[in-house]
């Protein structure tokens, strides 16, 4: 089983550890709850050296992202990044990625890691037609931190960090004496930070900052907290809320797809049907009446009828309740505040659909 | 752990106490507490059910898992533990005086005790 240059530092920590996606990484270090209530409360440090690191170069990338992605690339202002996905030509998801413009012809894609080799092998097949362009994973050679929570600026700012930058752009920068890419982004729904940094750097980057966090109680955070609060946040997990058969469109990712995009791209025309006629599908999210949890697969009714199934489920720990994510069929009457039903180890449990996301996020993307 | 002198545990991380032989209180060891992470969510049977030693009686939904439950002996559920079932992270604080799960009238026969483990045989069993 692969490991992150922090492994080691992991177990020592205490952490519990499991298989994800072939990674041996932390599932929870003193208590999911405890840890998912720092990142909403303070701060926590997350190890994601897991996820793959695609820097894309030459006169032909923007061309060639442009093929890749419904999203408008072209768009992008030096250091901006853009949330994407990555279609088949259905119009079904290989990955979803974010894409970071570093500057003219570069660009850097930070995608999902039980994905990398899917993903690496879809950019191959698809950048034939395109003379000048370097695709370089470099998914090994890098190891990627998130700091998040309302306390991640002044972690940040003990480590060095002066600048300001907006939401959802990169920069290159010196920090704790290391060149590192820093981004403000996350997948928590707080506002936060991703700093990428060689191997090389990542253990004393890691220590580093828990060292200088300790006023802000800082917590290294497991993938089991990392999972609530995305889920509390309604952020689709690759793999449950988002495969090869279900497009953007069904997923509720129609916000983030531009509908005038000009160019052509894998899957465009199944999408942009899906947006002039609607699916036959959506994403919803509930909550439940109970804390009985819905687990991925169990199965949703409407006034009887089986209408679908749970994608992601847990307990919330920022609502003390339970939600899910689920797809159903797209009847008009399966919308906020309808009743449903799910069906948990052989019984029907009431739940309600709510607005997503669940909880409020502290980072000012719009969706 | 006041009690783990007179428990008695199963492989399946369920701990029996009992003070008079016949009624038995049943829990989960601090062992499988530990392994499953913060608890969420309880699902206890109706006082008046029986159980053969072994059956599924119960299910505890952590952050991480949904787990079932077996019992430990067979017996027929005198009480169960409501406290618990309305604030399911009480297993996590105390799983013994606060957060057992059931109480039992004993039904099975003494083998079935014998094949439970002393406190201190079954965590050397389990670690």
């Amino acid at each position: 089983m692969k490991e992150t240059l922090l492994h080691d530092k992991q177990v020592a920590l205490g952490a519990k550890m499991v298989d994800f996606a072939g990674w041996h990484m932390p599932v929870q270090f003193t208590s999911i709850i405890e840890e998912h209530k720092n990142v909403r409360q303070n701060v926590g440090l997350f190890d994601v050296s897991h996820m793959g690191e695609v820097f894309v170069s030459g006169k032909d990338t923007l061309a060639f992202l442009n093929k890749l992605v419904p999203q408008e690339i072209g768009k992008l202002y030096d250091s901006k990044a853009v949330y994407c996905q990555l279609p088949n030509k259905k119009g079904g998801l290989i990955d979803d990625l974010i894409v970071y413009k570093l500057e003219d012809n570069k660009y850097l894609l930070i995608v999902n890691a039980s994905r990398i080799d899917e993903d690496v092998n879809w950019f191959v097949r698809n950048s034939l037609e395109f003379k000048d362009l370097y695709i370089d994973n470099q998914s090994h050679n890098y190891s990627l931190l998130a700091i998040q929570g309302p306390k991640a600026i002044n972690v940040m700012e003990k480590l060095g960090y002066t600048g300001h930058q907006d939401f959802f752009t990169i920069k290159k920068m010196t920090l704790a004496d290391v060149e590192v890419y820093v981004s403000r982004t996350g997948y928590t729904g707080e506002d936060g930070y991703e700093v990428m940094m060689k191997n090389a750097d990542a253990q004393m980057l890691w220590d580093k900052i828990l060292e200088v966090g300790k006023e802000f109680s800082i917590l290294p955070i497991g993938l089991g907290a990392r999972d609530t609060l995305r889920l509390e946040s309604a952020l689709h997990l690759y793999g449950n809320d988002l495969t090869e058969d279900t497009t953007p469109i069904e997923a509720g990712l129609s916000w983030s797809i531009p509908k005038d995009k000009p160019e052509d791209y894998n899957g465009k025309e199944v999408i942009m049907a899906q947006i002039a006629n609607g699916v036959d599908k959506k994403l919803i999210g509930i909550k439940m009446a109970t804390r009985a949890v819905p687990r991925h697969e169990c199965e949703v009714y409407f006034n009887g009828e089986k209408v679908g199934h749970v994608t992601s489920g847990g307990f919330a720990p920022s609502l003390n309740e339970t939600i899910a994510l689920c797809y159903v069929k797209n009847i008009k009457e399966i919308c906020t505040g309808a009743s449903v039903q799910v069906m948990i180890r052989e019984k029907l449990q009431d739940a309600v659909v709510v607005k997503r996301p669940f909880v409020q996020k502290h980072n000012s993307e719009k969706k | 752990m006041s009690n783990t002198e007179n428990m008695l545990c199963s492989k399946t991380h369920e701990y029996v106490l009992s003070e008079d032989g016949k009624n038995y209180t049943i829990g989960l060891t601090d062992y499988a507490i530990e392994q499953l992470g913060d608890i969420v969510f309880l699902e206890l049977p109706e006082v008046g059910a029986s159980f053969n030693k072994g059956d599924v009686f119960a299910t505890v939904e952590s952050v991480k898992a949904a787990s079932e439950i077996y019992m430990p002996i067979s017996g027929t559920i005198t009480e169960i533990n409501e406290n618990a079932v309305d604030a399911p992270e009480t297993l996590n604080e105390n799983n013994y005086e606060q957060g057992w799960l059931v109480k039992v009238e004993f039904t099975g026969n003494e083998i079935e005790l014998s094949e439970l483990l002393e406190y201190n045989d079954y965590i050397e069993e389990v670690q």
